[in-house]
C-alpha cells in the first residue's frame, strides 16, 4: 500500500514503483530455467507452469488476505483434502455438481471454525489453523478408509480442471478472477482497508471505532473462500478424493507469499506480489520436475500430474500436458 | 568514575560538524554541528523534524551520515556501527527502553557482556553482583539484583538502564526525552542522577521539549532548524527564554493566553459511568463548545477515565448519551457512531497505521462517508482528508507516503486529524494533546482543540501537565487515585490545582 493517492509527476516512474522486486526475480527465474532445464520454455510446458499456478495462485490469494490481516493460515492442506474426499463421496448419490458445491462448503465451513475461535474466541491464528489442519487431515481418513478414492469420470467432474472457456483452460480463467477479486478487495475495497488496519496495528484499528472482530472474521471467510474454489479444481484434476492431497499446500503458499514480497508481521502486501511469488514457486516445482525426467514417485497424485504424468486414477482420459 | 579519562576542559569529548544526511528524498540533515564538552549537560533543542533524532543517530553509530566529520578527543573518528560507538563510551537511552523486561535486574546489567562473550554458560558471562551494586550506587538505585526488570517502575528502569550505561565507562550518556513519562518526583530523581554523572566526568546530551527542565539541567544548549545548527553551544545562562523559542522556531511566539467561548447547551451526558466494578461512579454533564479538563499526575487514573468515555477501554458500566444516541461505555465504534472522537495519549502504539499513507491514517474513522457499495473512492477521500492536513501543517506535505515515514510530531497531527475530521463531530477525547511535541506544533494543537470547541464540540481535555489543562479548560476536574476529584472553575491557580492532585490542601 505505497501508493494511492498523489499524482506523481512521471507515468513510468509511477508504474515502476508499483511493480513488486519479486517481478524481477521471476523474470530472473524464468531466464535461468529456460537456459538450463531442456523442455522448459515450450508452449506445452508453459501452460503446464500456468496450470500448477493457477491452483496455488487461487489459495496463494486467501494466503495473502490473512497475512496481511497478521495471521497465518494452515489449514489449506486439510481443507482441500477432505473437500475432495466429501465430493468423491458424495458424488455418486447427489451428482456432480451439488457434490463440488458440498466440496466448496467443507471449505467454507473449516474457514468458519478458524474464524469463530480467531475472531471471536481471540485464539492465535497459529494454533487455531494448526489444529484444523491436523483435524481436517485426520476426518478425511476416517471418510476415506484411509486410502484415495476413485472418481466416476464424467464430462462434468473433468470440466473444472481440463475443460476450457474461450480457448483459456478454466483453472487459469478461474485464477485470473481469483486474483481480480482480491486486488478489488485489498485495493479497493473497505473490508480489505480493514484488513490494512487490523493486520498493521490493532490497538489503532480498535480507538478508530473499526469492529476489530468482524473484520477478523470475514477474513478467515474469504480466505476459506479462495481455497474452497481451489479445492473443485484441484479434486477435478486428480480425479480422486484423496486424503493427502497435496499436504504441504499451505506452506507452499505460505512460501509464496513470502517469496512474494508480503511480511508475516501484517499489515503489508499487494497482489502484485501474490502473483510473483506463485510464479515463481510453480517454475521451480515445474523445473525440478522436469529435470526428475518424469522419475518422480512422490505418494500424492499431486506431484505425479506436475511431473507430466497423470494421475495413476484418472482411468483412460488423454491430458494435454507433455 | 575512577578509570575515566579525562579530558582537558575546553576540548569537546565528541564533536561533530557539517554532517548531513538525506533519507530518499527527505533531507533530514543539512548542515549540523555539535561540541559536547566533558562533565556538561548539553542539551540539544528543535521542532519536531528539525533533525534531532537523525543526528543523535548519527552520534551513536546508528547511521552513517552523507557528509561531514565525528571527531572523538580531537581525532576523526567513524562509527560503523552502535557497537562501535559503545566501545568508544557513546551510550544512547532511548525513549522506549531497551530493556529485556522477564530478566533480572543483573541479567540486564550483563546485557553486553553476555552479547560478546564465546562462553556456552551464560552464568560466567554475568556481572559479578558488588560490580552490579556499585554500578547501581552510582544511579543511586537501590533494587533487589535477581528481580525481574518488569516489576520495576518506569523511572527505576531508565535508572538501571543509565546504570548499564556507566558500566560500559560512558563518557557520553545521550538522553532522548527521558522525563515524557516519569512523574515530577522521578524526573527530580533522575536530574540528581544526570548531575552526579556529570561531575564525575561524562558528559550528557539531553533533548527536551520542555524548556522548563532545559534551564534546569543544562549547561549549554544547541539548537537544530530544518536541519541545520541555527545556535552552536550556547551557554544556558546567557540565553533568554525568548531566544531560545526564537531559535527553535524561527520567529517569535508570544504566550497566547486561549480565548473561549461561552459554553452552550448540554451535549453530553455520561452516567454511572465506572472503571472497575467496585470502583466509583461517575456522572458528567459535558456542554456544546465547552472544554473539560482532567487533570492528573501520571498514573492518576485521569487518562483512563477520559479513554472510557470515548469508549477506548473496558469498563465495568455506565453509558454515554450523545443527545439521542446512547452509548455504551466501553463500545469504540458505537461511540464512534455517536460521534465521539478520541485522540489516544500513546499516538504510535494505540494510533498509528505505519503502513498506510497519511491521507488513509486520517480517514480511518470516516470510512462511511467516501464509501459506496463497500468499495472506497479514493479521490473522495482525499479531497475530505486534504484541508485537515494543511490545517495542522503536515510537514512534509506527502499526503501519499506512508505514516512511519514522517517524524513523531507529524504522526501526532495525524491521529489528531482523525479525531477532528470525524463528522459530525460532537465530542472530541482528547490525551495528552502535546506529550513529547515542540512549541510550534503545541501551539497549533491547542489552537485546533480551541477552533473545536468554538464549532460546538464538547471537549474531553486529559493531560498530565497541568499549564496546558489550566490554560485550555473551562472547567478542570483533578482526578487521584482513579477517582474525580471536585471541579473548579477557570482562572484557578495552579497551586490549588496541584493541591487537589498531590492530595495536599493549598493554603
Amino acid at each position: 500500500m505505497s501508493s494511492v493517492s498523489a499524482p506523481r509527476p512521471s507515468g513510468l516512474g509511477r508504474i515502476l514503483d508499483m511493480v513488486p522486486f519479486s517481478f524481477w526475480m521471476a523474470i530472473l527465474f524464468f531466464a535461468l530455467f529456460a537456459m538450463t532445464v531442456e523442455r522448459f520454455a515450450t508452449t506445452g510446458n508453459l501452460f503446464n507452469i500456468a496450470r500448477i499456478a493457477a491452483i496455488l495462485g487461487i489459495v496463494t490469494c486467501g494466503q495473502a488476505i490473512v497475512l496481511v490481516l497478521g495471521g497465518i493460515e494452515f489449514s489449506f492442506a486439510s481443507s482441500v483434502a477432505l473437500s475432495s474426499v466429501i465430493s468423491v463421496v458424495l458424488m455418486p448419490h447427489i451428482g456432480v455438481v451439488p457434490a463440488f458445491l458440498a466440496g466448496m462448503g467443507t471449505c467454507l465451513a473449516i474457514g468458519l471454525i478458524n474464524a469463530t475461535l480467531i475472531a471471536r474466541f481471540e485464539l492465535p491464528a497459529f494454533l487455531v489453523t494448526l489444529g484444523t489442519l491436523m483435524a481436517g487431515h485426520g476426518l478425511a481418513q476416517v471418510i476415506a478408509g484411509g486410502l484415495p478414492l476413485d472418481a466416476p469420470a464424467s464430462e462434468a467432474f473433468t470440466w473444472p480442471a481440463r475443460g476450457e472457456i474461450a480457448g483459456v483452460p478454466v483453472p487459469i480463467v478461474a485464477a485470473l478472477l481469483a486474483v481480480g477479486t482480491l486486488h478489488v478487495l485489498l485495493a479497493h475495497s473497505l473490508i480489505g482497508r480493514y484488513w490494512y488496519m487490523t493486520g498493521g496495528n490493532i490497538e489503532a484499528a480498535r480507538t478508530s471505532g473499526i469492529k476489530v472482530r468482524t473484520v477478523l472474521f470475514w477474513g478467515y471467510v474469504a480466505a476459506a473462500g479462495f481455497c474452497a474454489a481451489a479445492a473443485v479444481i484441484l479434486t477435478s484434476r486428480v480425479a480422486s478424493g484423496h486424503p493427502e492431497l497435496w499436504p504441504t499446500l499451505s506452506f507452499e503458499t505460505i512460501a509464496a507469499c513470502a517469496i512474494g514480497g508480503i511480511p508475516l508481521a501484517g499489515g503489508q502486501g499487494r497482489t502484485a506480489q501474490v502473483v510473483c511469488g506463485v510464479l515463481i514457486i510453480a517454475m521451480m516445482q515445474n523445473a525440478e520436475c522436469l529435470s526428475k525426467a518424469m522419475g518422480a514417485r512422490g505418494t500424492s497424485p499431486w506431484l505425479v500430474a506436475q511431473a507430466g504424468k497423470h494421475g495413476r486414477t484418472s482411468g483412460s482420459r488423454g491430458s494435454r500436458i507433455p | 568514575m575512577s578509570d575515566q579519562v579525562c579530558a582537558r576542559p575546553g576540548l569537546p569529548v565528541l564533536e561533530a560538524s557539517g554532517i548531513a544526511k538525506a533519507y530518499g528524498a527527505t533531507r533530514a540533515l543539512e548542515e549540523a554541528s555539535l561540541r559536547i564538552l566533558p562533565s556538561r549537560v548539553h542539551a540539544l533543542l528543535g521542532e519536531n523534524g528539525a533533525g534531532k533524532s537523525t543526528l543523535v543517530k548519527v552520534l551513536v553509530g546508528a547511521t552513517t551520515a552523507d557528509s561531514g566529520s565525528l571527531k572523538l578527543d580531537g581525532e576523526p573518528v567513524v562509527f560503523a556501527s552502535v557497537r562501535d560507538a559503545f566501545a568508544a563510551g557513546i551510550i544512547p537511552i532511548y525513549q522506549n527502553l531497551s530493556l529485556f523486561p522477564h530478566l533480572s535486574v543483573r541479567e540486564n546489567l550483563s546485557a553486553f557482556a553476555l552479547g560478546s562473550s564465546r562462553s556456552l554458560s551464560a552464568r560466567t558471562a554475568l556481572v559479578a553482583p558488588e560490580q552490579a551494586r556499585q554500578w547501581l550506587d552510582q544511579v543511586r538505585l537501590a533494587v533487589d539484583l535477581s528481580a525481574p526488570v518488569s516489576s520495576l517502575t518506569l523511572g527505576e528502569r531508565q535508572l538501571l538502564e543509565i546504570a548499564r550505561g556507566v558500566g560500559q565507562r560512558c563518557r557520553v550518556l545521550v538522553l532522548d526525552e527521558p522525563t515524557a513519562s516519569l512523574t515530577p518526583a522521578e524526573t527530580e530523581r533522575l536530574f540528581g542522577v544526570i548531575r552526579h554523572l556529570c561531575a564525575n566526568g561524562s558528559a550528557i546530551v539531553f533533548i527536551s521539549h520542555k524548556l522548563d527542565e532545559v534551564e534546569a539541567l543544562a549547561d549549554d544548549i544547541t539548537i537544530l532548524r530544518d536541519g541545520r545548527t541555527v545556535l552552536d553551544a550556547g551557554r544556558v545562562s546567557s540565553l533568554s527564554r525568548q531566544e531560545i523559542v526564537r531559535g527553535m522556531i524561527g520567529s517569535d511566539v508570544e504566550r497566547v493566553v486561549m480565548d473561549l467561548d461561552e459554553p452552550r447547551e448540554i451535549a453530553v451526558r455520561v452516567r454511572g459511568l465506572s472503571l472497575e466494578p467496585a470502583s466509583q461512579v461517575v456522572d458528567l454533564d459535558i456542554k456544546a463548545g465547552e472544554i473539560l479538563g482532567f487533570a492528573g499526575l501520571v498514573g492518576s487514573g485521569a487518562l483512563e477515565l477520559a479513554a472510557a468515555v470515548a469508549g477506548a477501554r473496558h469498563v465495568a458500566s455506565g453509558t454515554v448519551a450523545v443527545g439521542a444516541q446512547i452509548a455504551p461505555a466501553g463500545d469504540r465504534a458505537r461511540a464512534l457512531e455517536a460521534g465521539i472522537g478520541y485522540v489516544p495519549s500513546d499516538r504510535v502504539q494505540e494510533g498509528l497505521f505505519p503502513f498506510l499513507s497519511a491521507t488513509e491514517n486520517v480517514s480511518a474513522s470516516i470510512l462511511g462517508r467516501f464509501s459506496t457499495y463497500g468499495l472506497v473512492k479514493r479521490q473522495k477521500e482525499e479531497r475530505l482528508v486534504r484541508p485537515w492536513l494543511s490545517r495542522l501543517k503536515l510537514n512534509p506535505f506527502r499526503p501519499e507516503k506512508p505514516a512511519n515515514e514522517f517524524s513523531g510530531g507529524n504522526q501526532q497531527k495525524l491521529i489528531l486529524c482523525r479525531g477532528l475530521s470525524i463528522d459530525p463531530l460532537k465530542l472530541l477525547v482528547i490525551l495528552e494533546p502535546t506529550r513529547g511535541v515542540d512549541i510550534g506544533a503545541r501551539e497549533m494543537i491547542h489552537r485546533a482543540i480551541v477552533e473545536a470547541a468554538h464549532d460546538g464540540v464538547a471537549v474531553v481535555l486529559a493531560s498530565t501537565d497541568l499549564d496546558e489543562v489550566l490554560s485550555l479548560s473551562h472547567r478542570i476536574y483533578s482526578v487521584r487515585q482513579g477517582k474525580l476529584g471536585p471541579a473548579v472553575e477557570r482562572g484557578t491557580g495552579r497551586d490549588v490545582l496541584m493541591g487537589h492532585l498531590t492530595g495536599r490542601s493549598s493554603p
